[in-house]
């Protein structure tokens, strides 16, 4: 740190040395744990940037509340299972069930439906389904001190079996009122510039806005980046605060998550169907990397996992206008994961 | 595969007792053997192996044979967990060889030639081995976690793998390929003899040299034992690249039956299996001690729960709720605190017995 502070005082001078060493500075300065946040926010500056000059016409510009309406309608349930999934891997476990949560959620939704039961009991039942998961996860790392990686794959092997067990055919959701509750959206502007804010768009930035207040201002949150930290939670014990419960609420909160994200994606296809969301958990997790949480847990922001949904729903956008076949898609998501990886690498060594 | 450790008194009769309880395969061989028997009870011609025109026949050899790629999968798997990390890219990988492996037949003038199908063999293999070669360059040179580094090519395999395909089902016929999945070597089929060959192979190399204390070294404690002279950077490498070869050639393996390169589903969740293969087979996932023989008897019960469903009766889509049944059950009864449970109203315990040993 002092050799670094010489060098600084030392080469203040003119030149090209000179200059790198002052944005060096002023980098130097920047809290560390935002630099891979930094590097997200500006990632999707640069693919706005790319669309705009690529795709803005003179009659619509590709920048716009329209644009933004619609990756937030396309990406609302990512945008809730990875929320979830930051508070797990910030607590340095991770959750592979979400992805055939969200399938055997929005089986079970349909299916209540058929049965005749009112609304609220459905979407109540269908978070539920969701928690009682998570909580399964959660007693089995806990208590009987099973890997995460593990716990949370014998839960998706056991969602996915469940709703294969409800049904092997898509069920459509046709209650009157779960599809006005599709339907409903504030719309705002006119003709080609319309755009709207639609019911899921605001469930997605509840449970954002309830997570940033959980992990940035009470003692839980604490808790999560305490024991993601990498000591079995020692330093958080001595600190007086519980592992052992947070351990657990943390993968009910992610079980929560993907209960809400099945309802979320059940409203946005309307229907139910057992072979959704396979590979879902792994979008949830890139996304939760491109945002900057370091997958080893302890570092990273929620409102980063935010960005990094955006940037997972831009990469889709920009493939789609390009004209590719859907399959470059997972291309480019590698790719961008890898430069995100390689940042992060970049970033804990100099942390060092 | 055995854990050695010291008995105090207590007779022989108890020294083999806590052995068998306190080791790790109990509860998976229990598993399968209960399995089979069911099987075996519900329908009467199960356990029956047949000779019919110098074949093996019956619904046991079919068993073995689909045992083959959840065993050549979690060899692979095996050795990666051994030194603390995780190969999640197997899948994909899987697509990618037997892409790659059937493409080249497509565009060959005469895909029956043995020249020919060497060829596709070693381009899908190679294609494997550089998968893995890319796995390793991450982990061990860069320093990346080795989830999240073989999650990129878990992501981004299955795309290259259509790239190579073009999106399209590639489809061939070459009876020599073909018989690398459903053909029969001395009466035994072809799936078999490859996977156990591969197995002794592996079994001799980590076991008959110091290569597998290495892995379980690294696996322990990496700057330990590269301070102690393990090159744990290369070690660890060479482990990436033989689970990519072993995907690779569990992929053309499974896909050599139906010659069909379905990009898209060839090795879909197996990788998931191999490591549940490995976790039956008594090996944790933190890293370290690794047991090759457990990953026959968890490939096996893999295969036999598939297969149970089917004599069951039940749908076939049900297998995972089994799957999951079978992995919470073993987990759960291989947990430290349900032991502890277990073992804490017993006087003999072995924690009690310390004192008497050092007063001995």
């Amino acid at each position: 740190m002092s050799t670094d502070q010489l060098t600084r005082t030392a080469s203040r001078g003119t030149g090209p040395r000179a200059s790198v060493d002052r944005v060096r500075g002023y980098l130097g300065r920047v809290d560390r744990r935002f630099l891979p946040v930094l590097g997200t926010v500006l990632t999707l500056l640069l693919m706005l940037g790319v669309g705009q000059s690529r795709y803005s016409t003179d009659r619509a510009s590709f920048l716009s509340m329209k644009l933004l309406s619609n990756l937030l309608v396309d990406n609302s349930y990512l945008l809730v299972l990875a929320v979830g999934m930051t508070f797990v891997i910030l607590q340095g476990g991770i959750d592979l069930s979400v992805g055939a949560v969200v399938a055997l959620v929005g089986l079970a939704t349909a299916k209540l439906f058929t049965a005749g039961l009112p609304l609220p009991v459905v979407l109540a039942v269908g978070v539920l389904i969701g928690t009682s998961c998570g909580l399964l996860i959660g007693v089995m790392v806990q208590v009987f001190d099973i890997q995460p990686f593990i716990a949370s794959l014998a839960v998706m092997f056991l969602a996915r079996g469940l709703a294969n067990v409800v049904s092997t055919n898509s069920l459509a959701i046709d209650d009157p009122g779960f599809s006005a509750l599709a339907a409903w959206s504030l719309k705002f502007g006119e003709g080609r510039g319309l755009w709207r804010i639609n019911a899921s768009m605001l469930i997605a930035f509840a449970v954002l806005l309830v997570a940033v207040y959980l992990l940035h201002y009470t003692r839980f949150g604490r808790t999560v980046y305490g024991l993601g930290a990498g000591d079995r939670g020692a330093a958080v014990t001595l600190m007086g605060l519980q592992p052992a419960r947070t351990r657990v609420w943390v993968y009910v909160i992610s079980g929560t998550c993907a209960g809400i994200a099945g309802i979320l994606f059940a409203l946005y296809t309307k229907s139910g169907f057992n072979l959704t969301g396979i590979g879902m958990e792994l979008d949830a997790i890139a996304a939760v990397v491109i945002g900057g949480t370091l997958l080893s847990g302890g570092v990273g922001f929620v409102l980063g996992t935010g960005a990094g949904v955006l940037v997972y729903g831009l990469i889709q956008v920009l493939i789609a206008r390009e004209g590719l076949d859907s399959w470059w898609t997972r291309v480019f998501i590698g790719a961008v994961l890898l430069a995100f990886v390689m940042l992060q690498r970049v970033v804990s060594v100099r942390r060092r | 595969m055995t854990t050695s450790t010291t008995h105090g008194p207590g007779g022989r009769a108890g020294t083999i007792w806590r052995e068998v309880t306190q080791h790790g395969l109990l509860w998976p061989s229990v598993a399968l053997v209960a399995l089979l028997l069911a099987c075996g009870a519900k329908s009467p011609g199960f356990l029956d192996v047949t000779l019919r025109d110098d074949h093996l026949y019956g619904q046991l050899v079919d068993l073995l044979r689909n045992s083959a790629t959840p065993l050549l999968l979690a060899l692979g798997m095996c050795l990666v967990i051994a030194t603390g990390g995780i190969d999640l890219s197997v899948g994909a990988v899987m697509a990618m060889s037997l892409a790659v492996s059937l493409t080249y037949l497509d565009g060959a003038a005469d895909p029956s030639s043995p020249v020919t199908v060497a060829t596709a063999l070693a381009l899908g293999l190679g294609l494997g081995a550089v998968a893995g070669a890319f796995n390793g360059f991450m982990v061990a040179a860069l320093g990346i976690q080795p989830f999240i580094a073989t999650m990129i090519l878990m992501v981004a395999g299955r795309g290259v793998a259509m790239l190579i395909t073009e999106g399209q089902i590639t489809t061939v016929t070459s009876p020599p390929f073909k018989s690398l999945g459903s053909g029969f070597v001395l009466g035994v089929p072809t799936p078999v003899v490859i996977a156990v060959a591969v197995f002794v192979l592996v079994t001799l190399a980590v076991r008959r040299t110091a290569l597998g204390m290495f892995l379980e070294s690294i696996g322990i404690n990496r700057e330990a034992s590269r301070l102690a002279g393990v090159k744990a950077r290369s070690t660890t490498w060479t482990v990436y690249v033989i689970a990519g070869l072993l995907a690779g050639l569990a992929g053309i393996v499974y896909g050599a039956p139906t010659m069909a390169a379905d990009a898209n589903n060839i090795g879909l969740l197996r990788e998931l299996d191999a490591i549940m293969v490995v976790v039956l087979g008594g090996t944790r996932l933190d890293g370290g001690r690794f047991h090759l023989g457990g990953l026959v008897v968890g490939a096996l019960l893999l295969s036999a729960l598939e297969r149970a469903v089917i004599i069951f009766e039940l749908p076939s889509q049900t297998t995972p709720l089994f799957k999951a049944v079978v992995l919470i059950a073993v987990c759960v009864a291989a947990s430290p605190y349900l032991r502890g449970r277990l073992r804490t109203p017993r006087p003999g315990a072995r924690g009690a017995q310390r004192p008497v040993e050092v007063a001995a």
